[in-house]
C-alpha cells in the first residue's frame, strides 16, 4: 500500500529512563489543542508514563478506517482529515494503545499529528521542543535510533564506571 | 526547554510591555507566549539566573539545569526578553524574608510596575517551606527540603563556595518529591538517610516506584511514623523522636488519616533533619497588610495563595497570577500550562485594550 514507502521518515520515541513525569508535554499540548494528545499518567505503582500516539509505521487505524480520513503526512506523521471522518471510532477500536478520541464539536476523532502546524512554519511539536529532560526525542528514524542506543552506551558506561570505583 | 515553541521569531511588534515577576516554569513559559506575540517583555527574578526551582531546587539528576538555561538564553538572545535579577518585587512596610532571598541587591515596588507596564503576570512561586511546631523545631541541624536542595545547587552553581556538608546522619520527613530528591541528594553526599512517612508509601505523593527506588539504592524508608519531638542538646540537633501511626478513616484529602499509637515512640540519631512537609505562596506583597492588600484589591486565600478570577486575571483586573503562587506547590508542567494561559487572557485583553480587537464576551 502507498502508506508504506521507502523514503525515511521522522519518528517521535519517549525515552522512559529520562522521563520525570513532569507533565510539561501534557501542558503545552493542552494550551495548543485545548485537550492534551500527550499526557503522563499517574499508574498504579506511582509510576508516571505519558502516553501519546506512536505514530505506527504499520497504522492499523489508517488500514481500518473506512472513509480514507485516517492518513499519513509525507515526514510519517498519521492525523486525521476531520472532514472526511464520520466519527466512528473504528480508529479506536483498531488501535492497540487506545489513543484516539472523539471530539464533541466537530463530531470527527482527533489524536497527536505531531504539531503538523509547527511542523509546517519548521518548528518542532510542542512537547519536543519544551521537554526539559530531553525524554522525547524526534528526527529522522536513523538519528534517533542512533540517539537511542548512545543513551544506552552511556549508561552501561555510567554503570561499569561506578562498579569499578567501588573496588577501589 | 524552548518557551518560544509556538514560534521560530518575535515576528511584529505588539507596542506594549508587560512584566513578569518569576523567572520559574510559569513566568518563563508566559514570557516566550508573549515574546512570541511581539511584546516587550522584562522578566523580574530575586535569584541570580532564571529557572527558578527548576535550577535551585531540582537535582541535576532529573533535570539539567542547562537545559532550562538554555531555554532562558534563547528568550533573551533571541526574543529580546530582559532578565532583571537579583531583584525582588515587593509591597509592604517590612520586606518579607522568604527561602532563596541571599543575592537580592535592589527591592523594586509593585505599585511602581503596576504604574509602568500594560500588564504584570506574578509567578512568584512557593519560596516558604512549613516546618511543623514540633518542640526542638528551632535547633541547629534542622531545615527543610526547599533550603537543603538549594544550598547544593548554589554550590553547583558556583554560587558560594561553601560546600554543603557531607556524610552526615540525616533523617528526611515527608512524603513527595521534594523529601525523594533531598533523601536522595543526602544519599548522593554519602550518608544512608531515613526516609520517613507519617502514611504508607501507597498513599505518599511521590507513589510507590520513587520509594522503592530510593529503599532499593540505599535509603532507610520508614512508614507509618511520625516526629513528636526534636531532640537537641544545646540548641543542635542530637536526633528525633518519632510515633507510629496507623491508618484510620479517610480525611478530608480523601486519604487515609493517620492515627497515633500511644507507647510507641522509638528515637533515631541524626546531625541534620529535613523538613520535606509543604511549602506556602511567596506572593510580592505581604498578605497580612490589609491595607496594601487593599490598595492593590487583591484577596487572598485561607492557604495565602492569591485569589483569581478565570484564567489567572486577579481580582483588581490589572495584575494576572500564574502558577505554584496562585495554585499551591505542583508539577512543572502544570506552572508551565498556567503561564500559557494567563498570557494568553494578557495577549487578549492588550489587543482589545488597543482596539485591535473587538472585546467580546466569553
Amino acid at each position: 500500500m502507498s502508506d508504506l514507502t521507502q523514503v525515511e521518515k521522522y519518528i517521535r520515541v519517549i525515552d522512559l529512563a529520562k522521563c520525570i513525569g513532569c507533565g510539561s508535554c501534557e501542558a503545552v499540548c493542552e494550551f495548543l489543542y485545548g485537550t492534551p494528545f500527550i499526557k503522563v499518567y499517574r499508574t498504579s505503582m506511582g509510576l508516571d508514563i505519558p502516553i501519546s500516539c506512536m505514530h505506527c509505521r504499520k497504522a492499523p487505524c489508517i488500514e481500518v478506517c473506512p472513509t480514507g480520513a485516517m492518513i499519513r503526512d509525507s515526514t510519517g506523521a498519521v492525523y486525521v482529515i476531520p472532514s472526511k471522518c464520520i466519527g466512528c471510532l473504528a480508529c479506536l477500536y483498531a488501535c492497540p494503545f487506545s489513543i484516539p478520541e472523539l471530539d464533541h464539536r466537530s463530531r470527527a476523532a482527533i489524536k497527536c499529528d505531531l504539531c503538523r502546524d509547527l511542523r509546517n512554519k519548521a518548528l518542532d511539536p510542542a512537547c519536543v521542543a519544551i521537554c526539559p529532560t530531553g525524554a522525547l526525542i524526534y528526527g529522522f528514524e536513523k538519528e534517533v535510533f542512533t540517539l537511542a542506543k548512545l543513551r544506552t552506551a552511556e549508561s552501561i558506561a555510567k554503570a561499569r564506571y561506578e562498579l569499578a570505583s567501588w573496588r577501589t | 526547554m524552548r518557551f518560544t515553541f509556538i514560534c521560530r521569531e518575535k515576528l511584529s511588534k505588539a507596542g506594549s510591555r508587560v512584566a513578569i515577576i518569576g523567572a520559574g516554569p510559569a513566568g518563563l513559559g508566559a514570557a516566550g507566549y508573549l515574546a512570541c506575540r511581539g511584546y516587550e517583555v522584562e522578566v523580574y527574578d530575586k535569584l541570580p539566573l532564571p529557572g527558578g526551582l527548576m535550577v535551585f531546587a531540582i537535582p541535576p539528576w532529573r533535570i539539567s539545569k542547562d537545559a532550562v538555561l538554555n531555554g532562558a538564553k534563547e528568550l533573551e538572545e533571541s526574543f529580546g526578553v530582559k532578565f532583571i535579577l537579583k531583584t525582588k518585587v515587593y509591597l509592604g512596610n517590612v520586606v518579607r524574608r522568604d527561602e532563596g532571598d541571599d543575592f537580592i541587591e535592589k527591592i523594586m515596588p509593585l505599585d511602581k510596575l503596576i504604574d509602568e507596564y500594560d500588564a504584570v503576570i506574578v509567578a512568584t512561586g512557593t519560596w516558604e517551606s512549613k516546618l511543623p511546631k514540633l518542640p526542638g523545631v528551632e535547633s541547629r541541624g534542622v531545615t527543610t527540603a526547599l533550603a537543603y536542595l538549594y544550598k547544593h545547587r548554589i554550590y553547583e552553581l558556583g554560587l558560594t563556595s561553601r560546600r554543603p556538608g557531607d556524610g552526615e546522619r540525616v533523617i528526611v520527613i515527608g512524603g513527595g518529591h521534594s523529601a525523594i530528591d533531598a533523601a536522595e541528594q543526602a544519599l548522593n553526599n554519602g550518608s544512608y538517610p531515613y526516609l520517613v512517612y507519617r502514611r504508607t508509601i501507597k498513599e505518599a505523593p511521590a507513589g510507590v516506584y520513587e520509594f522503592m527506588k530510593a529503599a532499593s539504592a540505599g535509603i532507610n524508608v520508614i512508614e507509618l511514623a511520625s516526629p513528636m519531638e526534636i531532640v537537641a542538646e544545646g540548641g543542635i540537633v542530637k536526633g528525633v523522636k518519632f510515633q507510629r501511626m496507623k491508618l484510620g478513616s479517610l480525611d478530608e484529602t480523601g486519604r487515609p488519616k493517620p492515627i497515633p499509637i500511644p507507647g510507641s515512640e522509638f528515637f533515631i540519631e541524626a546531625d541534620a533533619v529535613i523538613f520535606a512537609t509543604g511549602e506556602v505562596a511567596t506572593p510580592p506583597f505581604n498578605i497580612n497588610e490589609e491595607g496594601i492588600l487593599n490598595k492593590l484589591n487583591i484577596r487572598v486565600s485561607k492557604e495565602g495563595n492569591i485569589e483569581v478570577l478565570k484564567e489567572g486575571l486577579s481580582i483588581n483586573q490589572r495584575v494576572y497570577v500564574a502558577g505554584d503562587v496562585a495554585r499551591g506547590p505542583s508539577r512543572i508542567g502544570p506552572a508551565l500550562g498556567m503561564g500559557l494561559q494567563v498570557a494568553r487572557k494578557v495577549d487578549y485583553i492588550l489587543q482589545a485594550r488597543a482596539g485591535k480587537l473587538a472585546l467580546v464576551a466569553r
